[in-house]
């Protein structure tokens, strides 16, 4: 693919963890890719899994999904309920034609700013290895 | 498996029964329609139910009619008692209607057949239906009468057909699906023929948020049916009546089974086996580590 591609990565960060964590980041002055896209949600349980599809529907190259800890979630329950419907999602994207990697759903605590850089990082280049994700242009 | 002259007098007498004492207001069955073809209908008097049938080309889920039963017909009334025919595999969509409060159980009659599998044909040389072929069961798990004996499925279930796309690469499974995607009108059938598929308002036609639309060009019409099957997700009971009445050949059957064996692997659930799940995805246990 072309050395110009900068992948567009959506991120759904909940509130209190994950965004905050971002924002730490960015206070810390850590450097982290300027792929991202950030989409601050009250918790990862928020996030529908059409928000995903819909993502890569108006041009997303991949989509991150983060939130609190297993056991710390703000709400109690929210990201236990994202994590059931995150791993069911994956296999389910790749059988579509939208490569697994693309979606990446991890945890990252308000702590973490370090941690954050690192993830997106990471994302931002399997996604940029793998190319930009058109549908339109196969088959 | 019972003989089809025999199922379609037990049907009638059933039928005949519920209805005259009143218990049911109506009994959704098969009858022969005026070209000869099989199709829903429903008897609303003992008279009506001498034209119930039962054979090998009985195709319908006729669940996806409770859909209409479920309100009262009137203010401080219970919704109408209704008796339904089922083969095994419509049977588990009864439970999954039931554990999602769609309709109460006590409001049905389930009038169970023990299936032999349906036919792509007429006659006693017509193949089996692929769905039939790989049905894991053959008798229906809910039921207040049963017709026929009680019998189990010589074949197991299995995921052939899910295993052959599994077996390509993402970038020729995108190929495989927008190609079949390409010939998608947006009918809908598909959505209709579901008993799964209830939303008063689907997602493919809310503007607010605009999921979809409404057009029939890609991305559209490839997100509706990636999302339709998204939101089946631990509910869909593998009928395939979506494959059945696509009116452009496109393999829908597939992608939800691609999500069945997932939530079979993953969580160990089948849908509708039980009226009481409890469904995967409304569930969770603090201990688990999932893959992500």
């Amino acid at each position: 693919m072309s050395a110009d591609f900068e992948p567009k990565i959506v991120g759904f960060l909940c509130n209190w963890c994950s965004y905050a964590g971002a924002d730490m980041t960015g206070t810390s002055r850590i450097p982290y890719p300027p792929n991202i896209r950030i989409i601050r949600v009250p918790c990862s349980g928020r996030v529908d899994p059409l928000f995903v599809l819909k993502a890569f529907q108006e041009g997303a190259d991949g989509v991150l999904v983060a939130g609190c800890h297993p056991g710390d979630c703000h709400y109690a329950d929210g990201n236990y309920h994202a994590q059931r419907r995150y791993a069911l999602m994956h296999r389910f994207l790749d059988y579509m034609g939208i490569e697994a990697e693309r979606l990446r759903v991890d945890w990252v605590s308000a702590a973490e700013g370090a941690r954050f850089a690192r993830v997106v990082d990471e994302l931002t280049e399997s996604v940029r290895a793998l190319g930009p994700w058109n549908g339109e242009g196969v088959g | 498996m019972m003989d089809a002259g025999e199922a379609t007098k037990q049907i009638q007498a059933t039928a005949r029964e519920l209805l005259s004492s009143g218990s049911v207001t109506c009994v959704i069955g098969y009858e022969i329609g005026p070209r000869g073809v099989v199709r829903p209908f429903f008897a609303y008097t003992p008279a009506e139910a001498d034209r119930l049938v039962w054979n090998d080309l009985c195709d319908h889920n006729l669940t996806v009619f409770l859909h209409d039963w479920k309100m009262p017909r009137a203010r401080d009334q219970d919704p109408p008692r209704v008796g339904i025919v089922v083969k095994a595999c419509d049977a588990r969509a009864i439970n999954v209607l039931v554990q999602e409060r769609q309709v109460a159980r006590e409001q049905l009659d389930v009038i169970g057949i023990v299936c032999g599998g349906m036919r792509d044909g007429e006659g006693q040389d017509a193949p089996f239906q692929a769905r039939c072929q790989r049905c894991a069961e053959r008798t229906p798990v809910v039921h207040d009468q049963l017709i026929g004996e009680p019998t189990v499925a010589p074949v197991r279930a299995d995921w052939a057909d899910v295993e052959v796309l599994e077996a390509m690469s993402p970038r020729e499974r995108l190929a495989f699906w927008v190609g079949h995607f390409d010939r998608c009108l947006r009918c809908y059938a598909c959505r209709q023929a579901c008993p799964g598929c209830y939303c008063y308002e689907c997602l493919a036609e809310q503007v607010d948020p605009l999921w979809v639309g409404i057009g029939i060009d890609f991305p559209g019409k490839y997100f509706f049916h990636v999302m339709r099957a998204y939101h089946l997700t631990g509910r869909c009971v593998d009928c395939d009546e979506c494959e059945r009445v696509c009116p452009v050949d496109i393999p829908v059957s597939l992608l939800n089974r691609r999500i069945a064996r997932e939530v079979m692997e993953l969580f160990d659930y089948t849908p509708g086996l039980s009226p009481d799940g409890p469904s995967p995805l409304t569930t969770f246990r603090p201990d688990e580590a999932l893959p992500l």
